[in-house]
């Protein structure tokens, strides 16, 4: 089974797709930043903006009772006193109503107390066992922003300076456009996925930024370096070489990848709910993470 | 040869060793895994940084009053200078520990000016009723949509707010009322002249249930210093009709009279009692402050997590479903596409997990569920070491070498690769680490600790397990190793 991409062929092609996908995610990203409702390039969840989250399950029997989320929102008017609270609260039942979901601008823990107290006796009896509840003032939420932009920031930069005391210019330049290739496309999906399904980031999400970087320039790394080595006993052309380089570890770069989605699947199938995001954005980092260290990389290396 | 059958026995002294600290040392779990609540404090202060020694001494009022509440097997520790992270195992309620912890608690006794008798009256009636309306609003829960209700309290809060010269910003009910109320403290609180005596001077608090009624009162135990200031304070204002107040963070929570026959000497014998109608569960709390003393500067709750016991427990589960499917999707993917190799890289994968649990418990790492997520992802990083070295082995087998000098040089040319490709991952982890919060340090230790055990059983004990395995002479055919289709290549 030899593999045979034509990497020269298919330069353009492949330049073109990555100038599309880097496209379509600033898109998302500009769209994002200068619509009203977000006025952010991506959505930032409670994490990075404060806030109060809580899950609790109803006790109930198999089929539990079904109430529709305007009318306990509008009785939680009724007997919560805090008002600019409630004027902002979203609630969903999941699971077949037994799991209550809300989400709510930042309480205080006596407030948030009463909140469920005030859903018991509307929706109760509640399952406090499997309560989960989280309560991020706005104040840390902004230091959370900008240490994860911060931890960012200095990773992507010790990556570059490895990368340039590893590999000459070219070499360190490529590696590294193709990491922000990477990044950008996740960053911007996860721009879209806000849009469309409102989904949020979380300081996760900056955490799985910050693994996929590391990760998709490993594999970079691992493809320059058998470049490197064929070149220096090589018997065809520049560009030949670098073809036949990218196809000896095509198995290799397409079989790790395989074996960290697998894992990463088991997450997203049979993980906690909290990982979900998480993992679906490493999956995505790493499969473009791959696709840019076979394809994009070394056909930046290829000459003219 | 030798030296590989030391490895080995090496191997197997390590993993015995893994398994008896995994036994006898547990794993420490997070609180999203056993459930619990964890609460951040953040030290406010507003200009400079907080020192160190501010930082240690609210560490130790904080702890002081945890102790106090008798919370069970609390947890207080320090977090990058300004913030505590206090976690509650089990199903305690962090409601009580915030509103405990909170408060500053500051306690000061201060005397009233002269000449203040009738504006004190005053405040101390619209105090009243503004409590009263407080009270009112809370316990009349439905009839709040109450028109008339909302009328006679709209109408109320006119009438104090004009008498006191005062409007609040508030836009609700509620918010107006409490706005209203602490205006009120302030006033009353401007009417007392600060003495030297304060919550520094106390050396215990107690509290007890008042023999005439059923609420609770305070009582203070003064130091011999404080006492005597306490004595020297009170005797000035005795027989007067000027009051002794009891100021806790700027709200006076009593005010009371010195009787005309402390004019000699004072009130002696070192203690006080403050009665200001308190529950029972209040007077605990003022005593639990009172005891810790009170914080040198401002703390605020800023981030509560709670999870409950059974959630916790679904969540280990799931991560072990996790866990041990995506372990049998990559032992089925390595096995069918190398066969033997594709055991051995199992079995080191096996090896691997039980090396770093047992490294868990030996650091200890804390098991967060973040930090789960990290450990199975080093699971697929684990392989790709294990596929570098065999993707090498293939080659040289294809190129018709002998299986001892395949399996040798496929080992001795991935080696600088392997080491060179972690290194950036190894990177970053040590980044989040370092910056990361205390959920994200948990994932940067569990897949930094992996990435690193991973050079170990991938490089180390993949060999010493594939060396004996062609110590069997079955074992040693080529096609063992190789898929058939490609060893015709």
């Amino acid at each position: 089974m030899k593999y045979n991409l034509e990497l020269l062929k298919n330069k353009r092609k492949i330049i073109g797709f990555s100038t599309f996908l880097i496209l379509l995610s600033l898109l998302g990203i500009l769209y994002s930043t200068f619509n009203t409702s977000y006025k952010k390039p991506i959505n930032l969840g409670m994490d990075f903006v404060g806030g109060n989250e809580l899950r609790i399950e109803r006790v109930c029997e198999e089929d539990c009772s079904n109430f529709s989320p305007d009318s306990v929102l509008e009785k939680l008017r009724e007997i919560s006193k805090n008002k600019n609270v409630l004027n902002n609260i979203k609630l969903q039942f999941q699971n077949n109503n037994k799991l209550i979901s809300i989400r709510t601008p930042y309480l205080s823990n006596e407030e948030s107390n009463n909140l469920i107290k005030n859903l018991d006796n509307i929706v109760g009896p509640l399952n406090y066992e499997s309560k989960d509840s989280r309560l991020i003032g706005p104040k840390l939420g902004k230091r959370l922003l900008t240490n994860c932009v911060t931890s960012l920031l200095v990773a992507l930069f010790a990556i570059s300076l490895y990368l340039t005391i590893r590999f000459d210019k070219n070499y360190a330049l490529f590696a590294l456009l193709a990491l922000f290739h990477d990044l950008l496309i996740v960053f911007g999906i996860f721009s879209w996925l806000g849009i469309i399904l409102s989904v949020e980031v979380n300081s996760l999400f900056a955490v799985s930024l910050l693994t996929i970087a590391g990760y998709s320039v490993n594999d970079t790394v691992v493809i320059f370096d058998r470049i490197r080595e064929n070149l220096k006993s090589r018997k065809e052309g520049y560009n030949e070489t670098i073809q036949l380089s990218v196809n000896e570890s095509f198995r290799r770069t397409t079989f790790t990848s395989i074996t960290t989605l697998f894992p990463l699947l088991s997450l997203i199938l049979f993980g906690s709910y909290s990982l979900f995001w998480f993992s679906l954005a490493l999956s995505l980092g790493i499969i473009v993470g791959s696709y840019s260290s076979i394809l994009l990389a070394p056909s930046l290396l290829l000459k003219d | 040869m030798k030296r590989r059958q030391g490895w080995l026995f090496f191997i197997i002294f390590l993993l015995t060793l893994s398994v008896y600290l995994l036994i006898n040392y547990p794993l420490q779990l997070g609180l999203d895994l056993r459930g619990g609540s964890q609460l951040t404090l953040q030290i406010i202060k507003d200009e400079g940084k907080v020192t160190k020694d501010e930082l240690e001494a609210v560490n130790s009022v904080i702890d002081r009053r945890v102790n106090n509440l008798g919370v069970s097997e609390s947890n207080l520790q320090t977090l990058g200078g300004d913030q505590l992270i206090l976690e509650l195992p089990g199903e305690q309620n962090p409601l009580v520990a915030s509103r405990v912890l909170g408060k500053t608690a500051l306690l000061e006794f201060r005397t009233q000016k002269e000449g203040t008798f009738t504006d004190l009256k005053t405040l101390q009636l619209q105090r009243l009723n503004i409590k009263e309306l407080i009270e009112q609003y809370s316990s009349a829960e439905k009839t709040q949509n109450d028109n008339n209700f909302k009328k006679f309290l709209q109408d109320d809060i006119k009438a104090i707010e004009q008498e006191l010269n005062y409007s609040s910003a508030s836009i609700d009910l509620y918010g107006k009322l409490i706005e209203i109320k602490k205006y009120i403290d302030k006033e009353i609180t401007n009417l007392f002249i600060k003495t030297d005596l304060s919550g520094k001077d106390l050396i215990n608090a107690g509290r007890r249930q008042e023999q005439t009624n059923s609420n609770w009162e305070v009582l203070l135990t003064f130091s011999n210093s404080g006492g005597e200031k306490f004595a020297e304070i009170t005797k000035s204002i005795a027989g007067t009709n000027q009051l002794l107040a009891i100021i806790l963070d700027g709200e006076s929570i009593s005010e009371a009279i010195v009787g005309s026959q402390f004019t000699s000497t004072g009130i002696t014998g070192g203690s006080a009692t403050i009665s200001g109608n308190f529950s029972a569960e209040n007077a605990r709390e003022l005593e639990v402050q009172l005891k810790g003393g009170s914080l040198p500067l401002p703390i605020e709750i800023v981030e509560t997590n709670s999870i409950g016991a059974l959630l916790g427990s679904k969540n280990i589960l799931k991560s072990l479903y996790a866990a041990i499917s995506g372990l049998i999707f990559v032992g089925i993917f390595m096995i069918f596409n190398y066969r033997i190799l594709g055991f051995v890289s199992v079995l080191s994968l096996v090896l691997y997990g039980f090396f770093n649990l047992a490294l868990y418990s030996l650091i200890p790492v804390t098991l967060t569920l973040p930090g789960i997520s990290g450990l199975i992802l080093s699971i697929g990083m684990a392989v790709d070491a294990n596929i570098l070295i065999f993707e090498r082995i293939r080659e040289e087998l294809n190129d018709g070498n002998t299986l001892t000098r395949s399996i040798d040089s496929g080992f001795q040319r991935a080696n600088s690769s392997i080491v060179d490709g972690h290194i950036t991952t190894l990177l970053s982890c040590f980044v989040l680490f370092l910056l990361g919060t205390n959920f994200v340090k948990g994932f940067a230790a569990t897949l930094g600790i992996g990435v690193l055990i991973s050079l170990f059983t991938s490089l180390n004990c993949s060999k010493t397990i594939l060396r004996f395995f062609i110590t069997y002479q079955s074992l040693r055919q080529k096609n063992l190793y190789l898929p058939r289709n490609n060893f015709s290549n």
